[in-house]
């Protein structure tokens, strides 16, 4: 069926007929549902249908109400009807939802401002001086500052521990307004790849997504039309990302502006220091208040979890 | 009927209808429909499902529907089962689901 498996599925269902031959099946990976496939003589005989139901009910039973798929361009009118909702299209791929205004509502729900605006998106694994830096410097451009936490959790550092060191790091930054990204920006670890033929082409549209939904949708609700981003001299993938950013973007009326990094100051190198042991060293490279974080969650044992989801991609 | 969490009922498979129920804070039924028969029973499916919540008593609820040309017996008995579910309820009354 031209798909390959990638990992992350936590339950799965199958559709077999009387002599258990294998018809389709589809699983459940966190928020997102994967690997939806049925075989060609039941397509249009509902057995689509029959599988996202039983995916749907498994995850309201787990508490997961807002409910996310990737698909190509053709499939979105099967999973229209199956009450998804177009997010975002690019590169022949569209990203769906379970809500006719789930993004409307995240949208409503975000604190807004005023004047020139302007966007960063960080993940902040974990906050260092270079993401104060750039903070300090794109709000002195804007009249405010919308700073996007990318929520999810596939970094070594817990979305709650990023979010309280980027608060507490921006305190004194007085336009700036710190927001969670939800499920709205579209992260490596989010997109599936396994659908789309060309695994190298793969990446490009996941950025592609990413950014038509943030140019098309988030961008003009807030009324951003500039977007920060520091230098990558370090990593391809977020320098490929930065590119894309300055090819896209534009076309939506939104100014993409590069500031220079500084020297030596890494969210990765902070995590190798810790990784030896090395607590501090990392002084030099993070505010006072991540490293009070840090420190205290390393005696509370919080920490642990630090390593534990280890995962290196190019965001910063 | 109090909704406290999310309750779901029914499939999408065809002549199904899934319906959640979720809580609201204020009081009225806020209700988002997508049915393949939109067009020729869209009004006749918002009615059975608004008419069976106010029989239950839910005065404040986010339902969300999807139709695939369920009957409406069907469509208030998937109502019934996901707002008892809603309310963590299980003092079912059990009785013959009329035709509106």
């Amino acid at each position: 069926m031209g798909l390959r498996y990638e990992g992350g599925a936590e339950h799965s269902v199958f559709l077999t007929d009387d002599e258990g031959e294998m018809l389709g099946t589809g699983s459940l990976c966190g928020s997102v549902l994967k690997y939806i496939a049925v075989d060609e003589s039941l397509q249009g005989e509902g057995g689509a249908a029959a599988i996202v139901s039983r995916l749907v009910s498994r995850a309201y039973l787990l508490g997961r109400k807002k409910l996310f798929l990737f698909t190509k361009a053709q499939n979105e009118y099967m999973f229209r009807s199956l009450g998804f909702f177009p997010l975002a299209e690019a590169g022949g791929a569209v990203y769906m939802e379970n809500s006719r205004r789930g993004l409307a509502g995240y949208l409503d729900s975000l604190e807004k401002g005023e004047g020139v605006q302007g966007a960063v998106v960080v993940n902040c694994n974990p906050f260092t001086l270079g993401h104060k830096y750039l903070m300090e410097t794109a709000a002195e451009l804007v009249d405010t500052l919308h700073v996007f936490v990318v929520s999810e959790d596939a970094s070594e550092f817990p979305f709650k521990t990023r979010f309280e060191m980027v608060k507490k790091g921006t305190a004194h930054i007085k336009n700036l307004i710190l927001h969670e990204s939800g499920d709205y920006m579209i992260s490596h670890a989010t997109f599936p790849t396994y659908f789309i033929k060309d695994e190298a082409k793969a990446k490009d549209v996941n950025v592609e997504l990413d950014l038509t939904l943030f140019g098309k949708r988030i961008a003009p609700a807030l009324g951003i039309t500039k977007r920060f981003v520091g230098t990558e001299p370090y990593c391809a993938v977020t320098n490929a990302y930065n590119e894309a950013m300055k090819r896209m973007l534009p076309k939506f009326g939104i100014e993409v502006i590069e500031i220079e990094r500084k020297e030596g100051i890494s969210a990765s190198r902070v995590r190798e220091l810790l990784k030896n042991g090395d607590i501090e060293s990392i002084k030099t490279l993070v505010p006072r208040s991540t490293y009070d974080i840090i420190e205290r969650d390393l005696i509370s044992g919080a920490a642990f979890a630090y390593g534990s989801a280890a995962r290196t991609d190019g965001s910063i | 009927m109090k909704i406290i969490t999310t309750g779901v009922a029914g499939t999408m498979e065809s002549s199904d209808i899934i319906v959640t129920i979720e809580p609201k804070e204020n009081e009225g039924i806020e209700l988002s429909l997508e049915s393949d028969v939109m067009q020729q029973f869209g009004k006749q499916i918002e009615k059975v499902i608004r008419e069976t919540l106010d029989e239950l008593g839910v005065k404040a609820a986010k339902v969300s529907a999807v139709d695939k040309g369920a009957l409406d017996c069907t469509v208030a008995a998937r109502t019934m089962a996901a707002a008892y579910r809603a309310a963590e309820s299980t003092d079912y009354v059990f009785k013959e689901v009329k035709s509106k």
